[in-house]
């Protein structure tokens, strides 16, 4: 076997000579999309047709408004039926400012925005207890019940006669023929795509897209699910609160009838159609599922409905990526790079890490204890009364049955569940009622026992959710390393990893973090014995050579008394035994688990 | 003022008995398969409209037979619309497909309705007398609604407990991958499921259409308030739903007696947004174990 000492180094990029495909088309699809949208915004404009321009303008608003859906759809996973309600509350907010109490357009129009912001919160409040379908249910009922308090409150809304407004100083022509007015709806949804596009690219995006993934991954790497679930909606209101606002001088008339939920489901079938995710979707969406019945077939208005519901269940059917999603597939598939025993080897990233650095000893500080710590699921005992001190630098190994508890006590640890009597401490600082996003950002990783890989994300991106985690600013061993990967890794696909890969992908990531100490759920399952060779050298690595603190849930045996420093024994909940491996190997009370081992 | 009180609750829970019969119905598929069919509202409206077309003022014995006739050929469509529901969940990764297919399956039948039947009310003549409580003329129609919700109660309660195939769907919705490792038919199971929910929204449909508007656009209402009827009673708890339901029914009552008729349905928002912020797992429902 081989010692951390003498990891072997080996191929760190892939032989290949050709340049890597893009892992996605995000910008080339932006570009497209600006231009598709210049067309729209500009085009009618030249063609001198007022026809064309107002019906255009119109698209592009909606084009918009799709955009931001399709974010916070699929960036942020937050399946909302009602923006077109905020699109109206923020139009029918300024409407009456403006047009009814003389406020000034400026004014009027941030009253609409803070109007489908407050709007929005009221969407993300029910979406921090729950998701899914529930949050489809109340969007799609607060998309009903908009159009219907429009004309009750007709006090203040003038109710079913709606609200007229002129905005001269918007729409009367200064460049080129074209008003501010027209000018602003052209130039707006190619703002809207590039800030989609930005944010998918930062930090906040990453986080968000996590958080609605894998809520506690989310949580186990210092996310608050429910602050990105917020962003997202405040974003997303801001955005379709602005295209309100658009749509107030443009149709120059607001009413009830305007914003029922037919306008909800129009951005919500045009992201499905496009292709949910992608850059371009919502504006081959729009056009697809809005300009083809209104326009091309404007004679058949009444069949608008079940257009927009045919394309969308034949979508569904047919294109389950929608239109772009599908091109897009068949585009990737080709350049789809990252496969292979040699996507994702580290051996060669550790080398350089290690180069130069002794060998550390584990110390006698206490990186984490446990205190008479019991957790209860019901009358289920999960963890009874245990009592668990992980020295600072160590390999601690946890064993025990299936339903011992160790995934429970682990869980604990990392915050997702809480003691139900008892305390833990974490480098002496109690942390028995911490949140888990809280825990994490003291510098504690974890990898779970299903690998948390994001298939949409590049495999450099999913290693760089671990950096975006970190809480202070990298060491210059950390930004090398990060330098090299997204060199090697960035246009990767992570869909091929092998689960051996993904399980060091995830390793990786709290590598990248610096969390000083990590939890490993079940690590070497599924892992082949060479894999398991190498992990076990990798854990040895972390503990010697960068000082980490390891606690290791697994199941095999010879894994952990290979590498653990200290083991421990819970039989249901408690532990039978604690101790270095050879004392721990001769305990009576444990005698029974090495039935077939070489430890018998 | 106390009558009035007492007829409010009377025809709360006369109208909240057929959420909670909707509500049954989401819970069965929702068992089975994990989908919330979104169109179940309309796929009610058409029960609705199937009564006005098949047995306006016609004898109780075609008025049974075409009820019979209603239930089976709504079961048959919603089955169908299952199976194009479930088909690309063999294959894809991508698990919420069904929450675009259902919600666009919804928008199609309401188109369909509005194109062949304009945008109007339909009013359905009551086969079964009205009948006099506490001094006040009550449809009959009613006494149906509540009728029908117990008797889909205690049916699906036999059907679930006692027939094989009951039990094989309880076994899905118990533990799905079990069900499926023990060899049960499961897409059948799912398909069979889909088409019973059918079976008791196209009955209860066809049986209040005189209560109701029978219109293309009144489907949404009654999928919204069956999902709330759910919620409140704790989604998958057919026990939930005799009560969820009714206590739906009564605030939209007490609504349009205090406030207005318009704001029936924003009261329902109301509640179904308090009791997910405040007791997500329904008054009845118990919190699933978090697998992490």
């Amino acid at each position: 076997m081989q010692t951390a000492t003498s990891i072997q180094t080996g191929p760190v990029s892939m032989a290949e000579t050709k340049p890597k495909g893009r892992f996605n088309s995000d910008l080339t699809q932006v570009w497209i999309g600006v231009a598709l949208i210049a067309i729209t915004g500009f085009g009618p404009v030249i063609a001198g047709n007022s026809y064309w321009i107002h019906t255009f303008q119109l698209v592009n608003i909606y084009i918009a408004a799709a955009i931001f859906q399709n974010m916070l759809f699929v960036d942020a996973g937050q399946k909302s039926f009602g923006q077109g309600a905020i699109l109206g509350l923020a139009a029918y907010v300024a409407a009456i400012l403006y047009g009814l109490h003389g406020w000034s357009f400026g004014g009027a129009s941030m009253g609409g925005i803070v109007a489908a912001i407050l709007g929005g919160l009221l969407f993300a409040l029910p979406a921090l207890r729950v998701q899914g379908f529930h949050l489809g249910f109340v969007t799609m009922s607060a998309a009903i019940v908009f159009p219907q308090l429009l004309v009750t409150l007709d006090k203040w809304t003038n109710g079913i006669n709606g609200i007229s407004v002129t905005v001269p100083a918007l729409t009367n022509p200064v460049v080129f023929g074209m008003s501010p007015l027209a000018i602003a709806v052209a130039v707006f949804p190619m703002i809207a795509l590039a800030s989609h596009y930005l944010i998918r690219r930062s930090k906040l995006g990453r986080s968000m897209f996590v958080a609605a993934l894998s809520p506690e991954a989310a949580r186990s790497l210092g996310i608050k699910p429910g602050v990105m679930r917020f962003t997202a909606f405040v974003i997303a209101s801001i955005g379709t609160g602005i295209c309100g606002i658009l749509y107030l001088p443009t149709v120059a008339f607001v009413s009830p009838q305007g914003f029922n939920i037919e306008l909800s489901f129009v951005f919500f079938f045009a992201v499905v159609v496009g292709g949910r995710g992608q850059m371009l979707g919502p504006i081959i969406g729009i056009w697809i599922v809005y300009i083809l019945p209104n326009i091309l077939l404007a004679g058949f208005v009444e069949y608008r409905l079940l257009m927009y519901g045919c394309l969308t269940l034949l979508a569904v059917m047919a294109f389950p990526d929608g239109i772009v999603g599908s091109v897009e597939r068949l585009r990737a598939k080709r350049k789809q790079t990252g496969g292979g025993e040699q996507a994702f080897r580290i051996d060669g990233f550790l080398a350089d890490l290690q180069a130069g650095k002794t060998v550390r000893e584990p110390s006698e500080e206490i990186a984490v204890e446990v205190r008479n710590g019991t957790k209860k699921f019901g009358e289920v005992v999960a963890v009874s009364a245990v009592d668990l001190k992980v020295r600072k630098g160590e390999v601690h190994g946890l064993i025990g049955a299936n339903g011992s508890g160790k995934t429970s006590l682990l869980n604990v640890l990392s915050g997702l569940s809480r003691l139900n009597t008892g305390s833990f401490m974490i480098n002496g600082v109690d942390a028995t009622n911490m949140a888990a996003d809280r825990i994490a950002n003291m510098s504690l990783g974890r990898t779970f026992q299903a690998p948390r890989i994001f298939s949409q994300l590049s495999l450099w991106d999913n290693l760089k959710i671990g950096m975006d985690a970190r809480v202070g600013p990298a060491s210059a061993d950390v930004t090398a390393l990060a330098k090299a990967m997204e060199e090697s890794f960035g246009q990767d696909s992570a869909n091929l990893l092998s689960h051996g890969q993904r399980r060091l992908v995830e390793v990786m990531r709290t590598v990248l973090k610096e969390a000083t100490i990590v939890l490993f759920d079940e690590p070497a399952a599924g892992l082949s014995q060479s894999e398991r060779t190498n992990f076990a050298n990798l854990v040895k690595f972390l503990s010697r050579q960068m000082g980490k603190t390891v606690i290791l849930v697994e199941h095999d045996l010879d894994l952990v008394w290979g590498i653990a420093d200290t083991i421990t024994v819970l039989e249901q909940g408690r532990v039978v035994s604690s101790g270095k491996p050879d004392v721990v190997a001769k305990d009576p009370a444990v005698q029974h688990m090495f039935v077939g081992s070489r430890h018998a | 003022m106390l009558s009035e009180i007492l007829i409010i609750v009377i025809r709360g829970i006369a109208i909240g008995s057929i959420f909670a019969t909707i509500a049954m119905s989401f819970n069965i598929v929702h068992g089975a398969t994990n989908i919330f069919n979104f169109a179940q509202g309309n796929m009610f409206i058409l029960g609705g409209f199937a009564a006005y077309f098949l047995a306006n003022q016609v004898g109780l014995g075609q008025w049974s037979l075409m009820l019979l006739l209603t239930g089976l050929g709504i079961a048959a469509v919603v089955a169908f619309q299952g199976y194009i529901t479930l088909l690309p969940l063999r294959s894809s990764v991508e698990q919420d497909s069904w929450l675009i297919s259902t919600v666009s399956v919804s928008v199609i039948v309401a188109a369909l309705l509005m194109i062949t039947q304009g945008p109007f009310a339909y009013s359905v003549q009551s086969v079964v007398p009205s009948f006099r409580i506490l001094g006040t003329r009550t449809p009959g129609a009613y006494a149906l609604a509540i009728a029908a919700m117990i008797f889909w109660f205690f049916a699906l309660r036999f059907f679930l407990r006692k027939t094989f195939i009951g039990l094989a769907i309880s076994a899905l919705s118990q533990d799905f991958d079990a069900a499926r490792a023990a060899g049960l038919p499961v897409r059948r199971l799912q398909l069979i499921s889909f088409a019973i929910s059918g079976l008791m929204v196209g009955t209860v449909g066809f049986l209040v259409a005189p209560v109701i508007s029978v219109s293309p656009d009144a489907g949404l209402k009654y999928v919204l308030n069956g999902f709330v009827a759910a919620v409140v009673g704790g989604i998958g708890s057919n026990a939930g739903t005799l009560i969820g339901g009714p206590l739906v029914g009564v605030v939209a009552m007490l609504t349009a007696y205090k406030v207005g008729g318009a704001y029936q349905d924003l009261a329902s928002l109301l509640v179904l947004v308090l009791i997910l912020m405040f007791r997500p797992q329904g008054l009845f429902g118990r919190v699933g174990a978090r697998r992490v």
